[in-house]
């Protein structure tokens, strides 16, 4: 008898098993709560496959981007507005990852985990999403690609708000093209949003990280001397410049692309000290911005030889650079040293209308140089505007900058960046642009920054 | 609180459950009575007689036995009352059906409790139990063969019965009992033998989830007659073997566990009622959307195996979990009753009732959750079905039984 009471202690390891089953349970719906209650099969949000009533989509002056009228989810009333904020809206479908309908779909659909979707049956509607995007600053960048694949970035770099994010090709999501799957030239990529998720071959704006590595590291490098024979012989090979240059400055070398002088530079810092200065400044790392991931950098010269590392600083070998990332580094440069994060959400406004997000609460810094250095880069990137590209590219803008022609072979016509800021101090805007397969920095991607900053430098002044 | 205060209250205690237990059951009920702009009668009969059948209960066992401990009955009438709300918020028709199983349920409970209070007497049940088990088993398996699917109920006028259900009672009733009298190998033997009928009908009837309640609760016997831990792992071994060789044979036993952690890519197929089940679980949140205004509702077997679904929808995930841990509770308690009980057969019956009611919760919730394969067992007391919650009670009597006295001379 005392045995067989004394056993029924046994019972108790069933009893913790089931316990810690509970417990497992419970973190797994507090984990994957929002995911589940987002899933497209959840009648309470979806009807058929979309999102039927989901919270409103707007830009920063209010503008409506995306609604649930009916049970069924409308776009902005202009074509061309719904085709420059596509990859920022997203489509309810959830075919563009990146865009708000997919990234932030629970907090449209109003999910909570005290409240479930509870919300969205009591007053038919998520939360309210407002952009810092501005929509006509997008179909102004729109317009200005022309045609053309690429990405135009522009965000504030005191606050983080993102003002202009566009990526081509895209469509027209209220008359989604039937040959989208078929038309893979015209429609390569396009589901994917080219400013965070997007890699390229940098080109010569890389040449921003090497002139900070060489600020940093080479003491002399103001007085230093360079020559350029319009190519650069190294024991493993040749790196080719553009033209002859002759004997330029490191300021010179910057102001005019030349590749000679920064392949010399690059050699003369070493693979570490460029490594190491990429890195500090953003490469191969991995950011989100709320919750969406943004593709990370690359830079990688762990088995570079000379020749490699000379083409590695001048942005091509295997380097390739993200424009949300670019972007933050200009940031950085115009912001003494300080890159903040960028963001897209505003604020997020329950149907009770509280607000219950914001996203300047969540800013931070996501790159931190030295303020001597940024100053330093700062006005080598004036000078190129003043000393090379011209003023009169961008009136009034004050614009700081660097253009790169990235080489990509295989036949093709080479990717145009544009990488740059202005220092006017009420117009606080930094910018990327990238244009595919066009002609150069200066001819292609030049005169979208100058379109674009103009048109947020009349509609978009900080007082 | 001064000492006097603190007696006074704990003197009331049970009384004050029972008001508690009653405004939460008047509370939920009420939501499903008033939910239309028209009073729902028949809605409000049917919880008025429960909470009549809850408080009459109360009243008597406490004129009849003055006991003060009523943790085990609180339970099970709290679990009852959600289960007949539940069906009451589908239709009329189920929560009479539902309330006629409650009072079916609590009458088996004391019939049981009768036939216990003397071990002795009860004793010469445990053939006949044993040969109607197996009969039962026998009718199912025939009747399954005709209707060739894994079919585990029977009709009959308008009920389903489970006979799988009331093989559970008589599954405890005979193990307990014979290896409480007999300790000769031949007894244990004949034990061994009833066990492996009972799993391996039910195995034929492809009901693999309660052939794994009845081989664990035989395994809590064999444990609780002989403590030792070698002889269960033996056992355990012999089965993993055995699975082993039923796998090889009959590939169709795999094929039913594949979509185990995989549900969300078999989504709409063979995952649809978990993936539902985590949907709408996770749309009700801690606090739930309300009785009645769930969307799982809509999804087949969402009243009986998926309860514990609707529960986290409508009821929200806080009381879904807080009845999770009531059941943990019960078998605590059977734990201390156990070891308070005055024969080893109270002792034995009590511990692998609650570790019956406890496993098979385990594979109801964490099946449908997807934490363990889906077998399709239902949620004791919840789960709407008459055979189910007939048992349920009754295996509550096995614990409650551990308060009787007994003059035997216990081994």
């Amino acid at each position: 008898m005392k045995h067989t009471t004394r056993r029924a202690f046994a019972l108790y390891a069933v009893i913790i098993a089931f316990l810690a089953g509970v417990v497992i349970l419970f973190a797994t719906f507090v984990l994957n709560g929002g995911a589940w209650a987002s899933n497209r099969a959840n009648r309470h949000v979806y009807t058929a496959g979309q999102i039927a009533s989901a919270g409103v989509i707007y830009d920063r002056s209010g503008a409506v981007l995306a609604q649930s009228v009916k049970g069924k989810r409308v776009y902005n009333a202009s074509s061309i507005i719904r085709k420059a904020t596509l990859h920022v809206v997203g489509d309810a479908a959830g075919f563009i990852s990146t865009g708000i309908h997919s990234a932030y779909k629970e907090t449209l659909s109003g999910y909570s985990l005290l409240n479930g979707v509870y919300l969205l049956k009591q007053y038919g509607k998520g939360n309210d999403i407002h952009l810092t995007i501005d929509a006509n600053a997008c179909a102004t960048a729109y317009n200005a690609l022309n045609g053309r694949k690429g990405t135009v970035g522009v965000y504030n770099y005191k606050t983080g708000e993102i003002l202009c994010m566009v990526s081509t090709p895209t469509f027209d999501i209220e008359h989604k093209p039937a040959d989208i799957m078929t038309n893979t030239e015209k429609y390569e990529g396009v589901y994917l949003n080219r400013f965070l998720s997007g890699v390229y071959t940098p080109g010569s704006t890389f040449k921003v990280f090497t002139a900070a590595s060489a600020i940093e590291n080479i003491p002399d490098i103001y007085s230093r001397t360079f020559i350029c024979t319009g190519k650069l012989q190294t024991s493993t090979g040749v790196i080719i410049c553009s033209k002859v240059h002759g004997k330029v400055t490191f300021e010179q070398a910057l102001n005019r692309s030349c590749n000679s002088a920064f392949a010399q530079i690059a050699i003369a810092l070493g693979n570490n000290k460029l490594s190491a200065t990429a890195n500090a400044m953003g490469f191969n790392k991995p950011f989100k911005m709320g919750n969406i991931n943004i593709a990370p950098s690359t830079f990688n010269v762990d088995n570079a030889n000379s020749a490699d590392l000379g083409w590695a600083g001048i942005g091509q070998y295997d380097t390739l650079a993200n424009p949300y990332h670019m972007l933050t580094v200009m940031g950085a440069i115009a912001n003494g040293g300080s890159g903040i994060s960028p963001y897209l959400v505003d604020r997020i406004v329950s149907p009770s209308k509280t607000i219950t997000q914001r996203g300047s609460l969540n800013a931070k810094t996501l790159i931190t140089m030295n303020s001597g250095t940024a100053d330093k880069l700062k006005a080598l990137l004036r000078s190129d505007v003043v000393n090379f590209y011209g003023d009169s590219r961008f009136p009034n803008l004050q614009m700081c900058g660097k253009t790169g022609t990235a080489e990509i072979g295989n036949g093709k016509k080479p990717n145009a960046w544009f990488v740059g800021f202005s220092q006017r101090p009420d117009l606080p805007l930094a910018i990327v642009v990238v244009v595919e397969n066009s002609v150069s920095g200066l001819v292609s991607a030049a005169p979208i920054v100058n379109r674009v900053m103009q048109e947020l430098a009349s509609s978009y002044t900080e007082s | 609180m001064s000492h006097s205060a603190e007696k006074k209250i704990s003197t009331y205690k049970w009384q004050l459950m029972l008001l508690f237990v009653t405004a939460f059951q008047v509370i939920s009920s009420a939501q499903l009575i008033f939910a239309a702009e028209k009073v729902d009668l028949t809605l409000l009969f049917v919880f008025a007689g429960f909470i009549a059948l809850e408080w009459l209960y109360f009243i008597f066992a406490r004129i009849i036995t003055k006991q003060s401990s009523f943790e085990l009955e609180m339970i099970a009438f709290l679990l009852s009352g959600i289960s007949i709300v539940i069906a009451g918020s589908i239709n009329d028709n189920f929560a009479v059906k539902q309330l006629i199983a409650v009072a079916l349920g609590l009458a088996a409970f004391l019939g049981l409790l009768l036939v216990l209070r003397d071990v002795e007497k009860a004793m010469f049940l445990r053939v006949p139990l044993a040969f109607a088990a197996i009969g039962l088993l026998a009718l199912n398996l025939g009747l399954a063969k005709v209707i060739n699917g894994a079919l585990n109920w029977i009709d009959v006028g308008g009920f389903s019965i489970q006979p799988s259900e009331l093989v559970k009672v008589a599954f405890i009733f005979v193990g307990a009992v014979t290896l409480d009298r007999l300790q000769s190998t031949k007894s244990l033997t004949k034990y061994v033998v009833f066990a492996i009928v009972c799993v391996g009908a039910l195995f034929f009837m492809r009901d693999f989830g309660t052939a794994l309640i009845f081989f664990f609760t035989f395994i809590i016997i064999a444990f609780m007659r002989s403590g030792d831990i070698r002889t269960i792992i033996l056992i355990c071994t012999g089965a993993l073997l055995g699975a082993m060789l039923v796998i090889y044979f009959k590939p169709y036993v795999a094929a039913r566990f594949e979509t185990y952690r995989h549900i969300w890519q078999f989504a709409d197929a063979q995952g649809f009622q978990q993936t539902r089940t985590l949907i709408y679980s996770a749309s009700g949140g801690l606090l739930g959307l309300g009785i009645g205004q769930g969307n799982l509702r809509g999804i087949y077997a969402s009243s009986t195996d998926l309860v514990f679904g609707i529960i986290c929808e409508e009821w929200g995930m806080l009381l879904a979990f807080f009845i999770l841990i009531a059941f943990a509770l019960l078998a605590v308690y059977a734990i201390h009753a156990s070891r308070r009980a005055s024969s080893t057969f109270y002792s034995i019956a009590a511990v692998a009732a609650a570790g019956m009611l406890l496993f098979q919760v385990a594979l109801n919730v964490f099946g449908v959750t997807d934490l363990l394969p889906l077998t399709g067992v239902t949620l004791p007391f919840i789960s709407r079905g008459g055979t189910s919650m007939i048992c349920s009670w009754a295996l509550l009597a096995f614990i409650r039984s551990t308060g009787f006295k007994q003059n035997v001379n216990d081994t």
